[in-house]
């Protein structure tokens, strides 16, 4: 077993040695790393914790990147193997789960944390600048091992699970979108409901699940070492717990893998239920939008699927506004009209960009595109039919969204940040359009722009950053 | 001038042809073609070309530049030297002209898994903007021709590979191109498949259309191709009809066929005194029945026969050796794997 796993890590180390782009990142960390430096140096006159200021930012970037190879690099450890059709060759060659798991995730876990170490000597410089102690550096780098020690093996367990590479980025995603989000989301719910109107235990579990998430929480454990490092000291509940959680998603991995692996095969003889896809009907004259709205945007069926979600959602909001407010009413006040246009333009975002990654690489994937081009179809309404056919499945999200501006109070956000709203759109196009261009050449660029975006909205959504 | 070794006349101006009188336009006219890949020279004055309404072969091993001159001749990459035409028209000129004439079916499998049978083409039919009527009437017709009316709504992942291959040709066909490119459309299928793929083939031939065809199974081209092109690291050995392959030899000598019905005693002894015969042999398992004769190449079949036939043998048949497909591509081409 122990052979097979050596040889499947040497390979993994090698070709992670051979290629560019692993070399190509540790170089750009360093650029990172300078240029915390040179601001950290440019604000030395006006800061008196110089090291402190750069340190944070090195953990900042560190935690950020982290999250993203999670949803990137980690989650496509076993998938790699399933796309490419090797994974039964790997048994074949008599590697058992353990060897699998073993072999091709700690190349890469290595390979990462190789990155964190790279860092140490120079973020020992913080120390120097002053406002860190090296204990605190030490233990900063500890919790950040110990997240992704977590991440690689959430990822792993998704990579495990799904078919591709690209149903395991997404999941891997969306549990990171969920893990920061979470403890704000129930929070602010519980906040908003009134006293008395929920189960004692379901408001104990409402505390309990935040608080476990925040507690494994890099950005949390970060703050407390930075800023409150008298109350604590260099390993934490983060570090442990994180160890545990990432201990058992690989166990989960290595246990389920055969089974996940099987079931998949059989998955791809099904191609999913069929009632799933019944409403194609015939192609329309615009032959390319009828394409992406049926068979890549998930078609009348995901659509009428949204709406119907979109309803339920906006009447939990409707919901929270009548336990609030002693009675029910048909307009939304400013604050839930705000947070129900946010969840909204969130869920728009991230399926523009989901369907923008995937519109051209998935021609790519397919080994469509050839076909296509010799179609009598020009480039231009290609790519036009193309957004059309994605566009028109985000068509329940819109209508939602015009029937809260409807609903809600006149002062809502569109029509108070009227110069928000044109950025937001702005950024949206630009993203879309980016991460279309990317996923010619990277897959899932979509996921890593959204989980940078997302965490800029974290980071600035955090207490310290609106009290600057 | 492509070196196309036929009885019909070509002017290299225009592509055109003169045939029996009647002016045709040959269905591809590859001249002086050149392309590279960075710095590895893929195509080198690439020449030859295909008659209309012909089956015409195109082999050579694996990187010796069939796919990139069919990628070329369709229009999906530009050759860095050279002229392509297609019906008359430069590739270069008039390409989209030229991509509703033509059908090409890659080398790989290039399907939306997730669509039946009938969605695929008819989703294909509306992007070259076939009507309504017309889109049933062409799917029909091509479910008909392809055998595959039974899986009209079975989902192409979960077809066979040769049922996915017809699929593929079902597509190239939806809108009743005039020449097909066909990139080994018979690699991975299996023996019964295979021969089906033929006779579809055939009956397109049948139709009218012209078939470009680049394939590794020498055997089967043989049978279907009225003509070949043979390519070999980026250059063209051989371009011509198939009965002008057959009938090169290599070197100087000739190889007759001689077969009898009785056996005679001390035949070939006697066969290699004849003045023209440089040496006779009987062939292996053939229990002194057949007889090869070995001339030199000027030697004629008239020639022979005088001098046999006052032997007075029970002759059957009588022929010179034919070269095969596979022979001529093992001569023309050279060993290795660019």
């Amino acid at each position: 077993m122990f052979s097979g796993a050596t040889v499947l890590f040497r390979w993994s180390l090698r070709s992670d040695a051979s290629a560019q782009w692993p070399h190509a990142a540790r170089a750009l960390f360093s650029m990172v790393i300078l240029c915390a430096l040179s601001v950290a140096y440019a604000n030395s006159i006006s800061v008196t914790q110089v090291g402190l200021l750069f340190f944070e930012a090195i953990c900042a970037i560190n935690v950020l990147v982290i999250t993203m190879c999670g949803i990137s690099y980690f989650s496509t450890a076993l998938t790699e193997e399933k796309d490419a059709g090797t994974m039964a060759l790997l048994h074949l060659a008599g590697m058992n789960p353990l060897a699998i798991t073993l072999g091709k995730s700690t190349s890469r876990l290595v390979s990462s944390l190789m990155l964190l170490v790279a860092q140490i000597p120079f973020s020992l410089l913080a120390v120097t600048l002053g406002g860190v102690l090296w204990q605190q550096v030490i233990a900063a780098w500890l919790a950040m091992a110990g997240w992704m020690f977590l991440v690689c093996n959430i990822a792993l367990l998704c990579s495990a699970r799904c078919r591709t590479s690209g149903r395991a980025a997404t999941v891997a995603g969306a549990l990171a979108v969920l893990f920061f989000l979470l403890p704000y989301l129930i929070g602010t719910s519980v906040a908003a409901l009134p006293a008395g109107s929920l189960h004692p235990a379901l408001i104990s579990l409402s505390e309990r699940v935040p608080g476990l998430m925040l507690q494994v929480n890099p950005l949390e454990r970060l703050n407390e070492i930075l800023f409150q490092w008298q109350s604590t000291g260099f390993v934490s509940s983060q570090l442990w717990l994180s160890l545990l959680l990432g201990c058992a998603c690989f166990g989960i991995s290595t246990w389920r893998l055969n089974s996940w692996t099987r079931s998949g095969d059989d998955e791809e003889l099904q191609l999913g239920p069929r009632f799933l896809r019944k409403a194609a009907g015939r192609a329309w004259p615009l032959a390319m939008a009828w394409r992406e709205f049926h068979f890549f945007a998930g078609g009348l069926q995901f659509a009428v699927t949204k709406l119907i979600g979109g309803a339920a959602v906006l009447g939990v909001f409707f919901w929270l506004q009548s336990q609030d407010e002693l009675g029910f009413r048909w307009r939304l006040n400013a604050a839930l009209t705000d947070l129900a246009l946010l969840s909204f333009a969130a869920e728009l975002s991230l399926e523009l960009l989901l369907y923008s990654a995937g519109v051209l690489s998935s021609e790519l994937r397919l080994r469509t595109h050839s076909a296509l081009a010799l179609a009598p179809i020009g480039t231009t309404r290609l790519l036009l039919e193309k957004m059309l056919g994605c566009v028109l499945s985000t068509i329940p999200v819109l209508f939602w969204m015009v029937v809260i501006v409807l609903l809600g109070d006149a002062g809502t956000v569109v029509l108070r940040e009227r110069d928000v709203v044109l950025a937001w759109c702005i950024m949206l196009v630009f993203s879309c359009h980016l991460a279309a261009l990317l996923s010619l050449y990277s897959r899932w660029a979509a996921l890593r722009i959204w989980a940078s975006n997302m965490s800029r909205c974290h980071i600035r959504a955090t207490p310290d950053s609106n009290k600057e | 001038m492509p070196p196309f070794q036929s009885d019909r006349t070509h002017t290299a101006e225009d592509g055109v042809m003169v045939s029996a009188g009647r002016e045709t336009v040959p269905a591809i006219v590859v001249n002086e073609v050149s392309h590279s890949f960075r710095a590895t020279q893929v195509l080198n004055r690439v020449s030859f070309c295909v008659l209309p309404g012909s089956i015409h072969g195109f082999v050579g091993p694996n990187g010796a530049g069939k796919t990139t001159t069919l990628r070329t001749i369709c229009t999906l990459l530009r050759p860095a030297r050279g002229e392509i035409k297609v019906f008359g028209k430069s590739t270069q000129v008039a390409p989209e002209e030229i991509r509703r004439r033509i059908g090409y079916m890659p080398d790989h499998f290039s399907m939306y898994r997730q669509m039946t049978v009938f969605e695929y083409l008819d989703f294909f039919a509306a992007a070259y903007g076939l009507e309504l009527g017309e889109r049933d009437r062409a799917i029909s017709d091509l479910l008909d021709l392809t055998d595959m009316a039974g899986r009209r709504d079975s989902l192409i992942g979960g077809l066979s590979r040769g049922m996915q291959q017809r699929v593929g040709l079902a597509r190239v066909l939806v809108h009743d191109p005039d020449l097909l490119l066909l990139d080994e459309p018979a690699s991975g299928l299996d023996p019964r498949a295979r021969i089906e793929l033929a006779g579809i083939l055939r009956e397109l031939r049948r139709m009218g259309k012209t078939i470009f065809i680049s394939s590794h199974i020498l055997s089967e081209l043989a049978e279907l191709c009225d003509a070949v092109t043979i390519i070999d690291r980026g250059e063209i050995r051989f371009s011509g009809p198939m009965r002008i392959l057959e009938q090169q030899q290599q070197g100087t000598a000739a190889v007759w066929n001689l077969q009898l019905s009785k056996l005679v005693d001390g035949l070939r002894e006697k066969l290699e005194t004849l003045s023209v015969v440089t040496t006779a042999m009987e062939v292996e398992f053939s229990d002194g029945y057949v007889f090869q004769l070995v001339t030199d190449m000027g030697v004629t079949a008239s020639q022979l026969l005088r001098e046999l036939l006052p032997m007075d043998l029970p002759i059957i048949s009588f022929g010179r050796e034919k070269r095969h497909l596979n022979e001529a591509f093992m001569d023309l081409t050279t060993e290795g794997v660019r």
